[in-house]
Formats: C-alpha cells, structure tokens, sequence
C-alpha cells in the first residue's frame, strides 16, 4: 500500500510546481496506472515516493510507515525502477545482481533461481557477464528490472516501464506484475501509453499539472466523465487545457 | 573559425558553469559549517604559501652571489612544465577520449582540428589554475629581489601564459598517437592503461634517468659557468632555459631572440597538434567505447555459483567501489596508480643525479634528530597516501548512478562506512609505497620508517574522513568527462588545501609540545594519541553528517 497525502513539490524555489497537493491511495492487490501527459509530474511524484526526492510538504506512507520517518523499513519494502537506466557501467550484468541482492539481503539460495529465470525471460542470459557498458538502452533497462524482480519486494514502482522494452519482455513483465498483484503485492506505475493502461490496469489515477484530474477503476472513471467511450478519449477530455 | 570560437566557447562554458553551481550552493547557507571547515583549511595552507615565498627567497640570497640566480625561474618553469606533461596526460587522454560529449561534437559539421583547438583551450584554462600556485610566487620573489625594469612583468604574464603550451600539446600528441595505436585491440581499456603508463614511464625517464651520474669536476663546471646551474637543471627540457633567459634579459636583442624562440616553438607545436588532430583523432576515438563482449551463456550451474555468495550490505559497498574505480581507466590513473608513482618518482629522482640534492636535503631535515625524521616521513606517507583524490571524490564518482544509493535501503552511515573502507584502503597502500620507499631510495632505518608508518596510517583515517566529507557537502554528480569527477573536481582541490593545512597543524603541535620538553618516544605517543583523537571526531562527525547529507543530496 502507498498512501500520499497532500504532496506537493516545485523546482526552482518554487517558479515549477511539479507536483500541487496530491492525495493518492494505491491499494495493494490491484494494478495501479499513473497517467499524465510529459511533465504532467508522474517522475516526480515516484522520486519523491522512493526517498530519492523530499516532498515540500506532505506525506508518504509505504506498507503503513512514513517514509520519511523510517526510510529504511520503506526501502527495504520497494523496489523501484527509473525512466532512465543510469547505473554502473563498469560492472557486469551479474555484479550488478549481485551488488543489489546484497543490499536487499536477497538469500544466497534463491538469487541464482530468480535471476536465471528473469534473465532468460529478458533474453539477456548470454550477456549477463558482460560489463554494462556493452548493453543497448533496452538492455539496461531490462537489468534494473531484473534486479527489481530479483528482490522480490511488497511494492514495486516502476517509472514507463514498457517503453523502450520489446513486445516479448513487455509480455513476461505484465505477467510477472498480474501474479505480483494476484499474491496482494502493490504495483505503482507511470506511463503515457493509453493502450497499456486501459487493457492493463485495475485503478487509473490521471495527473494533470501536477494535480490529479481523475482516480478510479476504468468504470469510475468513464462515469465521472460522464462519457462511455475509450480511455483514450477521457484522458484527452481531463487533460485538455 | 567562428566554429572554433563556438566550440571553444561553449566548452568553457560548460566548464565553468558548475562554478555557478557551486556559487549557489554557498550562498544557499545550508551548510554553514562546511565554510568553517574551508576556512581553517585555506587558514592552515596559507603559511604553506607564505613558507613558499620565503623558501624562493632564501633560495635567491644563495644563488645570487655565485651568480647562478636565474635558475631560480629555469627551476620554477621547469617544475610548472614538468607537472603539466606529467598531468596533462591524463588531462588530455580524459578531455580528448573519454569525456561523455564527443558523440555529439564528432556529430557536429567540425573538423576534427577544432575540436581538438576547443579542448585543448579548455584544458589550458585549467592548467593556468594549476600552476599559478607553483610558477607565479618564483616569478614575482625574482622580479622584486633582483629589481627588474617594468618591462620585466609583462614577458612574465607572457611566459606564464605561454608555459603550458608545448607541454600539454606535446601530451596531447604523444597521447593521440597511443590512441591511434590502442584503438585497434578489443582489450581497450587494458591498453589505454598499459598505453598512459609506458607514457608516463617514458616521460619521467626522459626526466629523471637519463640526467645519470656527473663527476664532481664537471658538477663544478656548471657551477663555475654563469647560468651553468640554470643550464644543468634545463638540459632535458630546453624551453624552459629559453623561457628563464627571456625573462632575465628583458627587451635586448639577445632577450627577443629567445622570445621568439620560445613563442614560435609554442606556436610550431600547437600547429603541430591540430595537424595531427586531422589525422589521428578520429581514428583513435570511432569505436572506442566499444568494448570487448564475450556474450558467451552462462549454464544454470554456472550462474548458481556467480550467485552463492552472500556478502553484507558495507561488503558490497566496498566491493562495488572498488570495481568501479579500478575499471575507469581515468579513475584507476588518478586513485591507485598515483598512489603507486609517487614512491617510483622519488625512487627515480634519488637515483637521478638532479635527485641526489634532495636527498641531501631529506637528510639534513632529519640529521641526527630520530623525532624530526619520523615527523618528516609520516608527513611524505600522507603524502603518498591521502593527496590522490579517492576520498574526496568518493561521492562524486557516483555521477549520475547516485539514485541507487539512495534507494537501496541502507543506511547511509553504512554505504559511508563502505567508502571509508575503499579510501582508507587506496591510502594505506600509499603509506606502504612511501614506505618502501623511504627504505630502498632513501635508507631510512625501521626505527623511523615504523611509527612513521603507524603515524601516518591514523592520520590518514583521520584525512579520509575529512577529505570524505568535504565531497560529501557538495557532491559534483553532473559530470559528462569523469576527468570532472575526480581531477578536475574542486573538491579534490579543496581537501588537498585542507590536508595541507592539518599537515601543517600537526607540524606546530609537535612543536609546541618539543617546547613543553617532550622528546623521543614520549613525543611520538602524544603525537598518535592527539592524531586518534582527532581520527575518532572526524569519523564520528562524518557518520553524524551522512544521513542528513543523504537526503538533501538530489538525485
Ligand atoms: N530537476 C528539475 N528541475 C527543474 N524542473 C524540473 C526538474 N525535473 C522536472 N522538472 C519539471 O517538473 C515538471 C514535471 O516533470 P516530471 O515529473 O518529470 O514529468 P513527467 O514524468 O510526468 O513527464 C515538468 O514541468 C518539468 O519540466
Ligand atoms: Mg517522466
């Protein structure tokens, strides 16, 4: 469960409000679609989830703690993936697994496990043992999420997590995040993309300027829209002007 | 050419904008205690520079009866040019290769030599920064004491200026062509490595070996000859002798003709760099971050193992900050490997006649005083170990990967335990070099070489936590060029005056506690035990500060 209440964020001593007094619940067991269109704040609404950006003012709970408060308990809960996958291209695929089972705790026993089966999913097995530097954008982005999957966590926050990821890898992680959810974990994630959102997802949160414009099931939101029509179409209607 | 002042414009520009940067983060006032910590840093290293002063001038009152006083500036220029083609290697391998917008300029409608023009501007720029402290104060200690004309101190700001030119476009030279011959193996990067230090090997040598043994009569010779000492000290680098005699003849004919020696040797080089440039440059850099990928399946078995072992979280963190500064080559050159030249440089230069005054000189600081000697030596291991920038850019190597260590959930005075480990560890083996060299080139005894060693080993965990801190403050995590992470990096800078100025401090304690009659083995103690202490309050403070440091630092 993640439980934002009345965020807000801006840049620049206060010239970009990013994000404007968000009220969010995500409720585990469900898959969770957070839209916007570009600088709508959906990254900044995740970096502040993460820790790795301080709210202006608000709070953030994760499984029920302040993740201010008790960071570590929050951390060591989630696993996040960003937009962009920036991380140590000098180490290889594997260290890279390894370094992050380290600081979960993920046991010995069942990090071989785990990553050999993301990692064929992935289709990343035959270059595991090369360093970073040598992987594609897709590449890399596919061994943060490995990574992720590695720990296994209660919440996972993935930032556009199918772009830039090929239809097959897209497929295995939609999967993976449906059992995540079936087994009453908790799934965060952004995207622009309407088809994903609307096939995929069980509660839709659409973001706006910083401010949320709608929240609800696919259903809730077609009858606060007062509009029958496709997800496409409520979102070009709240996100308008 | 307006392409090349484009380049050359935006090339500083990115250069200097983080000093914008930094100028907001001190007028932000939120760490008001790291401008405490600056401030005794700077207040600690000005009697180095006031020391400096004061050394030149003594130096000058020696030479000037026997009439050698020119060597003076041929010693200073020698020393600023010396330490550009030695740095500007890795300047320039960094600046030319490695750094992150080369994609987009070689995307760019420019010719190669502009590029190159641009760069090396930037570069140069820098350099001026770097050797105003080493050239500037021998100019300025000779022009008053032998009361040159007016005339004298433009040649010198033109001789400043044009100092660094031939040696950082002979490294930029010498550099391209190891590239150009690097860039056709798939191990790149063990090359490039392999490459820069039979570079730097070559250089010293060229420097330091070759000046061989002199008999004393022909020592005598340089001695008796007017400028012989000028001569003697100039021999393996002679623009330095034309650089000094342009400025101790002034504007006679025998003054411009060196002149015009020195600028149009500095020109003819520069020319011959970018004609270089349009041949090598391209060719070096196309491919080369390609690197070599084995792309070989692991078997399940196989992964199995790579995955039996569970390490602690501060294990990790030590293990990952050791891989990642021994895999950049930039990073390796400036971490483990300076630690490792400096013993072979002493060791060069004691063997090398130019050495041999040293030598004489370490002896007389230590002439039949044990408690003196052990002083001067742990101050040459921290030396060796503490002055290589691993601490005080331990955070800011990080870069843009900064995000996972403030997601992983670990705590960060345990990911800065982690760190400390890694720099202490790059330290001690500097305290080990130094110490082998103390032994093997200048043949100190164990009695001083050991509670030196154990001197300098706490002072450098006391150095690594400050040094630690320092870029903990204001961590530089926007670098494109990893040169900028680590050399380039004004944190570094700022821990090395602050090291100097504890240095310094710890130098006028054991003064002051020789003076209240403390000596021999007692003296030592109370040195270590204030050392500890000291050790103690910066690690605790360090831990204090990385909490909150963490969760300011935007990522
Ligand atoms: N580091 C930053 N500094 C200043 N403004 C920023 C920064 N990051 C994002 N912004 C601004 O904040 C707004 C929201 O950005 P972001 O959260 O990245 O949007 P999204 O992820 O929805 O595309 C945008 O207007 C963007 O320009
Ligand atoms: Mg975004």
């Amino acid at each position: 469960m993640i439980e934002l209440k009345n965020v807000c964020k801006s840049y620049n001593k206060g010239a970009v409000r990013a994000v404007d007094d968000l009220t969010l619940t995500v409720p585990p067991g469900e898959i969770f679609g957070f839209l916007g269109p570009n600088g709508a704040g959906k990254t900044t609404t995740i970096k502040m989830i993460v820790g790795i950006l301080a709210p202006d003012s608000g709070a953030i709970a994760i499984a029920g703690r302040d993740n201010r408060r008790e960071p570590l308990a929050c951390k060591a809960v989630t696993a996040y993936v960003p937009d962009e996958p920036e991380i140590y291209e000098r180490l290889t695929g594997l260290e890279y697994l390894n370094f992050i089972a380290d600081v979960y705790g993920v046991p010995a026993r069942e990090r071989g496990e785990r990553s050999r089966r993301w990692l064929e999913a992935f289709e990343l097995a035959a270059v595991a043992a090369d360093p970073i530097q040598t992987y594609s954008h897709g590449m890399r982005q596919k061994i943060v999420l490995t990574g992720a999957l590695l720990v296994e966590p209660r919440v996972f926050v993935l930032d556009e997590p199918m772009t830039g990821l090929d239809p097959r890898s897209a497929h295995h992680l939609k999967e993976a995040m449906r059992a995540h959810c079936d087994r009453g974990g908790t799934l965060f994630f952004s995207t622009h993309v309407m088809e994903v959102a609307e096939k995929f997802c069980d509660r839709l949160a659409i973001i706006h300027k910083g401010r949320l414009a709608a929240c609800g099931t696919l259903e809730e939101l077609r009858r606060q829209a007062g509009d029958s029509g496709s997800l496409e179409k409520i979102f070009l209607e709240t996100t308008g002007s | 050419m307006r392409r090349l002042l484009a380049l050359l414009g935006a090339g500083l520009r990115q250069n200097f904008a983080l000093a914008t940067i930094r100028h907001k983060f001190f007028k932000q006032k939120q760490e008001r205690w790291l401008l405490l910590l600056f401030a005794l840093g700077l207040l600690g290293a000005a009697p180095l520079v006031v020391g400096y002063f004061i050394v030149l001038g003594r130096l000058y009152a020696i030479l000037k009866p026997m009439g050698q006083e020119t060597a003076l500036l041929t010693l200073a220029i020698l020393a600023g040019q010396l330490l550009i083609l030695v740095f500007g290697l890795f300047y320039v391998l960094s600046a030319f290769y490695f750094s992150r917008d080369l994609e987009f300029l070689v995307a760019l409608p420019a010719r190669p030599f502009e590029v190159i023009a641009a760069k090396f501007g930037v570069i140069l720029v820098n350099e001026y920064l770097t050797v105003l402290l080493v050239v500037a104060p021998a100019f300025i200690v000779y022009g008053a004491m032998a009361a040159r004309p007016i005339a004298y101190w433009p040649l010198a700001a033109l001789v400043f200026l044009l100092l660094p030119v031939i040696p950082l476009a002979l490294s930029g030279l010498l550099v391209m062509a190891m590239m150009r011959l690097v860039n056709v193996s798939r191990k790149k990067d063990f090359f490039i490595l392999a490459g820069s230090l039979a570079l730097l090997a070559a250089v010293l040598f060229l420097q330091l070996g070759l000046a061989g043994t002199r008999g004393p009569e022909e020592m005598m010779r340089f001695f008796t000859a007017a400028d012989g000492l000028a001569r003697l000290l100039g021999e393996k680098f002679p623009p330095c002798i034309w650089a000094a005699r342009l400025l101790a003849e002034g504007f006679s004919a025998r003054g411009i003709g060196y002149l015009i020696l020195f600028g149009g040797i500095s020109v003819a080089v520069l020319l011959l760099l970018l004609w270089a440039a349009e041949r090598l440059f391209y060719r070096g850099l196309i491919g080369l971050s390609e690197m070599a990928a084995r792309r070989t399946k692991l078997s399940a078995a196989a992964l199995a193992e790579r995955f039996a072992r569970r390490r602690h979280d501060w294990q990790a963190i030590l293990l990952r900050e050791w891989r990642l500064m021994n895999r950049t080559p930039i990073f390796l050159l400036n971490g483990i490997l300076s630690v490792v030249l400096v013993p072979v440089m002493l060791f060069f230069m004691v063997r090398s006649g130019a050495g041999s005054a040293s030598l004489a000189f370490l002896k007389l600081l230590g002439s039949g005083d044990r408690s003196a000697e052990i002083l001067f030596s742990a101050a040459f291991f921290i030396a060796c170990g503490c002055l290589n920038g691993t601490a005080s850019s331990t955070f800011s190597r990080e870069g843009s990967s900064f995000w996972i260590s403030k997601v992983i959930p670990v705590a960060p005075c345990r990911q800065v335990a982690g760190k400390f480990l890694h720099s202490y560890l790059v330290a001690v083996l500097g305290v080990l070099g130094g110490m082998a060299a103390a032994r093997l080139a200048l043949g100190l005894s164990w009695q001083s070489v050991l509670p030196a060693a154990l001197l300098a080993l706490v002072a450098g965990a006391f150095l690594t936590a400050i040094n630690m801190a320092v870029d903990l403050a204001r961590p530089l995590l926007t670098w494109t060029n990893p040169q900028r992470a680590i050399k380039q990096n004004l944190n570094v800078l700022l821990a090395m005056a602050l090291d100097a100025g504890f240095v310094y401090a710890f130098y006028r304690l054991f003064v002051i506690l020789r003076r209240a009659g403390l000596d021999g083995r007692q003296l030592i103690l109370a040195m270590l035990a204030a050392t500890a202490l000291a050790a103690a309050a910066a690690l605790f403070f360090l831990g204090r500060i990385a909490a909150r440091r963490y969760a300011r630092i935007a990522a």
